[in-house]
């Protein structure tokens, strides 16, 4: 009897491999912690060559199928829920406004971009504006660092309106101002609900405000 | 352990044949050294081998029946939520839900899941339309057309803000041949594991078509089968485990079905958030 035992728990490694799923060896946090994605063997063994071997010629013996796992940077919990679901599809988002503004505007190609972002966590708004940056840097447009700046009189104004009429009161004054010359475009980045996980873009140029998406 | 346990019973019965065994037949052997001969007694034998192999048929199938499902978040499903889908998120948005059944879900499910759906987002507010059928309705091999009711409904279309669609399929199945080798040759010790990957697709648009949302979330159930993995589980859950982890194998279509409905309220939401800006950027008198 104890044979039994002791060989059905020999046997046991080579059922329970490497799973992701939560059980015996991994917690339902850590499971919860990963990011996967199920492939086929080529394209894993393309990805992770070495790690994954690359199917026969003549085909497997057995059916094989890969699940690539990554875990998160931050430990769930690290970060509020917006951020975090904001900043690990950061690369996506940005690329996404970005992709829709330059397809929209294309007559503001040979123009300057400025880049301003409205949202409630400083370092997040710094991170998505270096990535949308980096985005139109990619596409060959010619980027700014520089923010455009109002007035407190004007600001005290802007922020007392509906967020509808704010963002076009603030690219006329801008306009007016000065502070967005006719050879720049601004793509403000925002976030207008609390509850939401997506960024909206706004074009800004001549004076004229555009939602894109 | 199990060899002295083992040892007093053996020990005891074989001291009860000794002294069962009649004086006139002193040399008689004890039955296990006795010589196999055919006739009656191998009819005995074969009987009790029949009825052996029965009970232990039996007892393979109860202790098979034990099983443990697991469930896991593959992509998708696992993201932050931020919304509370217990307040009013969305008042007043007229929406219509379309669950056509397809390779995952037959034209029951289908239904079942709209009504839940649509519970979910009355719950929150919004004014609802189930359809347990394809949008593009000239497509039959998407849908089974539509119900009585639904049909009432068409002949009249009610007028609406957003339309969502869930589509469910099958990514991959895949059971792991060594594992239910072993689960017969240990007797159900050695769990026999399947698992199974599936996708819900969700698309959302608005009233004129436009897609605002599309986006696949996807979870695997990992299934376990075998008396030693279910009593395993048992003894974990017993207090061996965290609080959170005695869920693990506990009602995994549950912890599926909180993901899920928290997803598809975030989607909806981040959908609408995107109709009302784009509702904005459209010229005046455009229509929607």
């Amino acid at each position: 009897m104890e044979w039994y035992f002791l060989i059905s728990l020999a046997l046991l490694p080579f059922v329970f491999g490497p799973d992701p799923a939560p059980g015996l060896r991994r917690t339902r946090a850590e499971s919860r912690n990963l990011i996967c994605e199920r492939v086929t063997p080529q394209t894993a063994a393309q990805r992770y060559p070495g790690e994954i071997a690359p199917a026969r010629p003549r085909g497997d013996y057995v059916e094989r199928s890969v699940v690539v796992c990554n875990e998160r940077v931050m430990r769930p919990g690290l970060r509020k829920a917006q951020d975090e679901a904001i900043l690990s599809s950061l690369q996506e988002l940005t690329s996404g406004l970005v992709a829709t503004a330059h397809a929209m505007r294309p007559d503001l190609a040979d123009k300057t971009w400025l880049v301003e972002t409205h949202l409630t966590s400083g370092p997040v708004a710094a991170k998505v504006a270096f990535a949308v940056k980096n985005d139109l840097v990619l596409r060959g447009l010619a980027v700014s660092d520089r923010t455009p700046i109002l007035g407190f009189g004007d600001v005290d104004v802007i922020t007392r309106l509906e967020p509808e009429q704010a963002y076009a009161m603030a690219c006329k004054r801008y306009f007016a101002t000065g502070s967005l010359g006719p050879d720049h475009a601004l793509l403000a980045i925002a976030n207008l609900d609390p509850r939401e996980t997506i960024l909206h873009a706004g074009i800004c140029a001549d004076g004229r405000w555009e939602w894109v998406r | 352990m199990l060899r002295a346990a083992s040892c007093p019973c053996w020990r005891r019965s074989s001291r009860y044949v000794e002294t069962s065994i009649p004086a006139a037949l002193p040399l008689e052997l004890p039955p296990a050294a006795r010589p196999r001969s055919r006739g009656r007694g191998s009819l005995r034998w074969g009987r009790g081998g029949v009825t052996l192999i029965l009970l232990l048929a039996t007892l393979f199938s109860a202790l098979s029946m034990g099983c443990v499902k697991v469930y896991q978040p593959v992509s998708g499903l696992n993201r932050p939520v931020v919304i509370d889908t217990q307040v009013a998120n969305f008042q007043d948005v007229r929406l219509a839900i379309y669950c056509p059944p397809g390779d995952l879900v037959n034209a029951e499910e289908a239904r079942a899941l709209c009504r839940k759906v649509g519970l979910l987002f009355e719950n929150q507010g919004a004014q609802v339309t189930t359809f347990s059928s394809d949008r593009r309705h000239g497509d039959d091999s998407l849908g089974n057309g539509l119900e009585d009711e639904e049909a009432e409904q068409v002949s009249e279309p009610a007028p609406i803000d957003l339309a969502i669609e869930l589509r469910g399929r099958q990514v991959h199945q895949a059971v792991n041949e060594l594992s239910w080798v072993l689960f017969i040759g240990t007797f159900t010790l050695v769990p026999g594991v399947s698992e199974f990957t599936f996708a819900q697709d969700v698309v959302i648009r608005d009233a004129s078509g436009f897609l605002l949302v599309s986006d696949s979330l996807q979870g695997r159930v990992v299934r376990y089968s075998g008396a030693g993995m279910w009593i395993t589980n048992k003894i974990l859950r017993l207090g061996l485990r965290d609080k959170e982890d005695r869920r693990i194998g506990d009602k995994p279509h549950g912890e599926l079905s909180e993901d899920f409905y928290g997803q598809l309220s975030q989607l909806l939401f981040n959908a609408k958030m995107q109709w009302q800006v784009l509702q904005e950027a459209a010229p005046a008198g455009s229509a929607d």
